[in-house]
This record gives structure tokens, sequence and C-alpha cells, in this order.
């Protein structure tokens, strides 16, 4: 069986929609970045997919290796920023932080 | 200059009134100098104005200014409106002069009569309120401000009359004079209407070159000759004001004034206005051949007001009755064209009569009583009264050497010319006329001796009246200057008074005939020098015999008591019983009309008013708004405020609610809706 495009298309929308459901379902913050994570790097595999069946270039792999570049210095700051937040909170969990609310 | 003159005239009085009315009570002496002295200078400028008359010597109007006061559409093409001002003739200047001197005379002798009365600085308003009027009625030089002045007089004598509004009677009689004088204005402002849409001009001026340009007035309205209707109307205006049969019922209770408002009243204002005006309106009263009304009106008054006066115990009700008939006598003398001697009547009379009343102030004052019966002897004790009075007395009645003599026996002259040498089917007039010249000599003289002569008949009031004293200025003054002025040599230029004859100053001097005439010359235009010398013979011989002969009954009756006047009224009781009672006129008025015309009708349209008018049209009209605001409430409430206005805000709220459970604070929850959004988009890029 030749593996296409649509392998590599089904498997990102697959890390997409877990991504997904993390960010919506999971409560702690470590956790929902991982989700963060599962979806750009589903981004990243499709840019990397077009780029090879589609346009035939290696353009869009070159965007694959920002999106990398780009994640880590993400991550970088949201876990300084989750750091920072258990410091001053004592908690991760994303629905305790709220005192932005009223 | 004369201009600035005639505005000052009346205007000073009226200053006079507006300091008075407003702060009177505050000034020293209640202000009463103010009045005095404001229409003492209007009469020092009425001299003045007065001078220059002389020297002129010009009969027509001399003096003229005008402006328009009401602009009017220029719906003809042509610019018109209501002008109005001032102007002067020779009329005018005599008639300033005789109302500012009698005017201020009158105020000199209220100071004493009126010394400690109540509401002492509103009477000297009202009295320079009065005398404004007048003078601004004369120098008006059109209808229409005349007519503004006319009414201004009727509100005055009206506060006047009802001067001691505490006495019923007093309301009584104002109310009465001014709605019987309301019957002739009324007349008198349909007649201005009729000139006005005519001559679209109400100023003398005009009106006299229209009519003698000719063709003016044609036509009939509602059947009537237009000329005659506004003639008749005009005169009527003239009968109400001056109280000619049939509306001179007021005159004689608008005694219950103070009395040197009666003075005011039947001297200088408010009874000469109503001459003055036919005497100005004399053209248009001859272009609808009215004249011959105007002199049965004035023969008939003159004739029959006399009567009235002979029984008469109230010694102020002798003159008013008196005043009746001599205005009859002017009257009479405008009907038959004695134009200037009509004038000169007036002006005789207001002086005389001036007189007459501020003596007669002077003993009721005196002796406080106003009934002859309770008077007699008192010339022992005002004998300056006494001597001005009989003065006064001799001047009505019509004796040579007075003024009275001089223009009565002129009117008398040409009405027994007109009545019984030129048309003798109007003989009645001339034999009203001496007759009533006969019972003046009469009465007026029975009130002399009654008040004068004999011996007390209350000795009581008697001894209680003071004796005059010489240093009472304010009260004597004006009597004696005003019995000078009854004398005739003021007014003829001879002693005796007597024309054609006994010149003083060389010629014959008749300065006041040169100076009066008709503002359009059809009057007597045809001379028929013999019947006029007849007539004046004749009337001579005639009034001499009767003043005389008047007199002397009456010292009979009175002063010799020769006859004793109790059995003649007791052989005439029908005759007195009807003197008594006025002819009836008041029970006339009063019971017929009144009471069995006005009140039914009056009843009637009040019914129509009330009961069908007011109920279903104006209470039907609040039925039908009263719905249509019960709708346009509805509409308000319900519509715009519930549901356009609060309804928009409602929604707000609402949707306010519904997005207020998506703002939770959990992040997750923005995710979501996110994440639904997204997937909406995409369905909706990728289904279409």
């Amino acid at each position: 069986m030749q593996i296409g495009i649509s392998h590599y298309l089904v498997i990102s929308s697959v890390l997409f929609t877990l991504g997904v459901l993390t960010v919506l379902n999971r409560r702690n913050i470590i956790v929902i970045l991982m989700g963060i994570e599962l979806m750009l790097n589903s981004a990243g595999l499709n840019f990397a997919a077009f780029s090879r069946f589609v346009v035939g270039n290696s353009e869009g792999q070159a965007f694959s290796i920002f999106i990398i570049l780009v994640a880590a210095a993400e991550a970088a700051v949201a876990l300084a920023i989750v750091l920072r937040t258990f410091q001053n909170l004592k908690t991760v969990e994303i629905d305790k932080i709220q005192s932005l609310k009223n | 200059m004369i201009k600035n003159l005639l505005l000052l005239i009346p205007l000073l009085p009226f200053v006079a009134f507006s300091i008075q009315i407003f702060i009177g009570r505050k000034l020293p002496r209640g202000g009463d100098w103010v009045s005095v002295f404001a229409i003492f200078s209007s009469f020092v400028l009425a001299l003045i104005v007065f001078f220059q008359v002389i020297g002129k010597n010009d009969p027509q109007i001399w003096m003229s200014w005008a402006f328009t006061w009401l602009p009017l559409s220029e719906l003809s093409g042509e610019l018109s409106g209501v002008r109005i001002g001032v102007m002067a003739d020779n009329m005018t200047a005599i008639m300033l002069l005789m109302v500012t001197l009698c005017a201020t005379l009158i105020h000199l002798f209220s100071t004493w009569y009126m010394h400690g009365e109540v509401r002492y600085s509103r009477f000297f308003a009202y009295l320079s309120l009065f005398t404004g009027s007048m003078l601004g009625l004369v120098v008006s030089d059109n209808l229409l401000t005349l007519f503004i002045f006319w009414e201004l007089m009727g509100f005055c004598s009206y506060s006047l009359i009802g001067f001691y509004f505490e006495r019923e009677s007093a309301v009584r009689a104002n109310i009465k004079a001014f709605m019987t004088t309301r019957i002739g204005d009324t007349c008198l402002f349909v007649g201005i209407m009729i000139l006005w849409m005519e001559f679209k001009s109400l100023r003398f001026e005009d009106i006299y070159h229209a009519i003698s340009a000719g063709g003016a007035l044609q036509g009939e309205i509602l059947g009537v000759n237009k000329a005659f209707l506004a003639g008749f109307l005009v005169l009527m205006g003239t009968v109400g004001k001056s109280a000619q049969f049939p509306l001179q019922v007021w005159l004689p209770d608008a005694m219950e004034g103070p009395t040197p408002v009666s003075a005011l009243i039947h001297a200088a204002t408010m009874v000469a206005a109503g001459v003055y005006l036919i005497l100005r309106m004399t053209p248009l009263l001859q272009l609808g051949d009215v004249l011959i009304v105007v002199a049965y009106i004035g023969a008939f008054t003159a004739f029959f007001a006399s009567l009235l006066a002979v029984i008469q115990n109230d010694i102020k009700g002798v003159l008013a009755y008196s005043t009746i008939s001599q205005l009859g006598y002017m009257v009479l003398g405008v009907g038959v064209g004695a134009y200037a001697a009509a004038f000169m009547h007036l002006i005789t009379h207001a002086l005389f009569k001036a007189c007459l009343f501020m003596s007669s102030g002077s003993v009721i004052h005196g002796v406080h009583t106003q009934d002859m019966r309770e008077m007699g002897g008192l010339r022992k004790k005002m004998p300056i009264t006494c001597a001005s009075m009989t003065i006064a007395t001799c001047a009505i009645a019509g004796f040579p050497f007075f003024s009275g003599f001089v223009s009565k026996d002129k009117i008398l002259a040409q009405t027994l010319y007109v009545g019984g040498i030129e048309h003798s089917q109007h003989i009645l007039l001339p034999i009203f006329g001496f007759t009533a010249a006969a019972i003046t000599a009469f009465y007026m003289f029975r009130l002399i001796f009654l008040t004068f002569f004999g011996e007390p008949r209350d000795h009581h009031k008697y001894e209680h009246t003071h004796k005059e004293h010489v240093r009472e200025l304010n009260r004597w003054i004006p009597l004696a200057v005003l019995a000078g002025l009854s004398l005739s040599v003021f007014f003829s230029g001879s002693i005796t008074g007597a024309l054609h004859s006994d010149q003083i100053f060389g010629a014959y001097n008749d300065w006041f005939e040169n100076l009066i005439q008709s503002p359009v010359h059809h009057l007597s235009a045809v001379e028929d020098e013999h019947g006029h010398h007849l007539a004046h013979n004749l009337a001579l011989t005639i009034s001499l015999v009767v003043a005389f002969g008047g007199a002397l009954l009456s010292a009979l009756f009175y002063f010799w008591k020769k006859i004793d006047p109790n059995r003649i009224k007791e052989s005439l009781n029908q005759i007195y019983v009807i003197l008594q009672n006025k002819y009836y006129f008041d029970w006339f008025y009063i019971e017929i009309i009144i009471k069995r015309a006005f009140i039914p009708v009056a009843a009637f349209f009040g019914y129509v008013d009330m009961e069908l008018y007011d109920r279903y049209v104006i209470d039907g009209w609040a039925k039908v708004a009263k719905l249509g605001y019960g709708t346009a409430r509805l509409v308000d409430d319900e519509v715009i405020d519930y549901l356009l206005v609060d309804g928009a805000g409602r929604s707000a709220f609402t949707l306010g609610l519904g997005v207020r459970v998506l703002q939770n604070g959990k992040v997750q929850g923005y995710l979501m809706i996110g994440v639904l959004l997204t997937l909406c988009s995409a369905f909706y890029i990728f289904l279409i």
C-alpha cells in the first residue's frame, strides 16, 4: 500500500483533535500546554505533507522547523508563567485560576 | 411747536394720573398739588394755543399732524392704514381753553371740598384722568382716538360716580351711567365702522374733503340710506354721552358722585364731548339729512327735561335736569344749523354750569343736606356763593349782560328762523325752545329763592352752617372766576350781549362767530337777510319776555309767596305724579325693556348657551377629546413606552442575561466557544 497524503492528513487531524480535546477537557495547565503542543505538531505535519506531496518544494518543511522553534519558545514562556502562577496561587488547576473574574 | 403743545396738553393730566394712582397716598397732602399743577400747566399751554388762534383768525383747520399708527395690508394695491394724530382749528383751541380752565378751577375747588375725605388722592387721580381724556378727545384729529378717549371718559365717569361705593345707590348709579352710555357708544362705534368702510380713513380732514367732493356714502345698508344711517349712529353716540332723549336717564343719577365730579361731568368733560362730536360731524349729519332729527331730539329734550327740573327738591337734581335741558339747546342749535351758536352755548354753559355746581357743592358742604326744603336764608351765611350762583343763574336763564343770553338767543333766533319762517311745519321747534327757556328761568330762580332767600326753614341746620370765610381761597376763587366769565362781554364783545347793536369795541365784534364756522360750507348757505333779521329781533324780544316772565313767576311763587306752590301742585296732581316718576322712563326701561324684553331674551339665549351649546357642543367636544386622549394614552403607554422604549432596554437586558452565562471566567469555556464557532464556519465554508 502506497503511503500517500491522506495518511498524513488523517494522522495530522487525529493529532489535532486529540490536542483540542486535551485543551478543552483537562484541567491541569501542564497537560493543556501538552495539548497545544500536539496541535502545533499536527500543523507542522500538515506543512511537511503538503510540501512533499502537493507543492513539491521544501518551503513548507522550513515552516515545520519554524513551528517547532516557536513551539519551544512558547513552551518556555508558558511554563514560566505556569511556574509563577503556581508560586502565587498554589495551584495549576485551570478552573481555580479565576482571580480576573468578578 | 403747536404739535408738541397739543400732545403735551392731554399728556400732563395723564402723567398726574399715573403719579397719583401709584404713589399719591405717600405724597404730602395726598398729592393733590400734582394734579392741580399738571392741569394748570395744561391751562397755560392751552392759553398759548388760544392766542395763536386769535392771531390767525382763520376758521379752517390750521395745524394737523398724523402718522400711520396701524399699517394695513396693501390688498387693493395702495398702501393704507389707520392714521392718527392731532389737529388744531379754532374750535379745538377754544375747547382746550375751556376744558383746562374749568378743570383747573374744579381741581382747585376739590382741594377744599374733598378735604379729609376717604380716598383723597385717588379722587384726584381719576379727576386728572377724566380731564386728560377730554383733552385727548379734543385734540384728536380722527374718530378712532376720539372714540378711545370717549370710552376712557366713560370709565372715569363710572369710577367717579361710584366714588362712594360704600353706598348702594352710588353703585347703582354708576352702573346705570355706564350701561346707558354704552348703548350710545356701541351705536357710535358701528357708525365709525361705516365711515371707515366708506372713506378708508377716520381723520376729520379726509372725511370733510370726501364729503365736500361729493358722491360719498351713496347706497343703502339694510334698506336704509347709508349717509343717514352713519349720521344717525353718530348722533346716537351723542344722545348717550350728552344725555339726550331717550337716553337721558343716567345723568340725574350721576349726582351720586362728589359734587366736583358733577361739575366736571356736567360742564367741561363728559356731556360736552357728545355735543363736540356732533359739531365735528356736522357735514356728515347734513349729508344724511339727520339734522332735522337732531333738532327735534334737542328741542324735545330741552323742553321735557326743564319740566322735570321744576319739581326737584334736590339742589343738585335741579342742576342735573337743567344740564340735560341746556344740552338739548346745543343739540337743537346743531340741528337748525346754528353751528357757532351751539358751540358757543357749549362753552358758556360749561362755564356757568361749573359755577352752579361748585356753588351747590359749597352750599351742600356747608349745610350738610341736598334738600332745598331744609335750606333758606343762606345768603347771610355764604354771601360769595350766593352772589356767584345768582350770576350764573342769570346766565343760564338768559338775562342780558350774561353769557347765556348771547348763545341761547342765537340758537333760538336760528330755530325761529328755521321753524317759524323757513319751514313752518317745524313750528314745534321754536315753541319747545322758548317754553323751555321760560321754564329754565322759573326753576333756576326757584332754586335761588329756596336756597338763599326767605327765612331758614330748618333752624337746626342753619345754626350749624359755618359762615363762609374769605380765607378759604380754594373755595371762593373758582366760583368768582367762573361767575366773572358768565358775563356776556367775553363772548360777544358787547356789554348786554345783544348783537348788531351796543358795540363797545367800536365795531361789530362777534369774535366767536368769526372764528367758528362749519368745516364744510353748506350750512346756512342761502342767506335770507330779511328773514334772519326778523327772526333775530323777534327771538330777542321773546327770549327777554320768557326769561323775565319765568323769573317773575318764580319770584311770585317763592319770594313774595303770593301763590302757594302746593295748591298748584294739588290741582295739577296727575302731571305732578308723572313728573315725579320722571315720565316713567326708568320704569319703562326697567320694567318693560329690561324685564319683559331683555331678561326673557337673555334667558332664552342663556338656555341655548348653557343647555344646548354648552351641553352638546362643548361637552361633546370634550368627550371626543377625552376619547382621543384615552386612545392616545393607550398607544403611548402600551406601544411607545412599553414596547419600544422599555422594549429596547429589556431586550438589551435579556441578551445580556444570555450572554452573561458564557462569560463565566472559565478559559476552557471560551475555548469551547471558539472551537464550536470555528467548526461552524468550517461547515459553512465547506458545505456551501
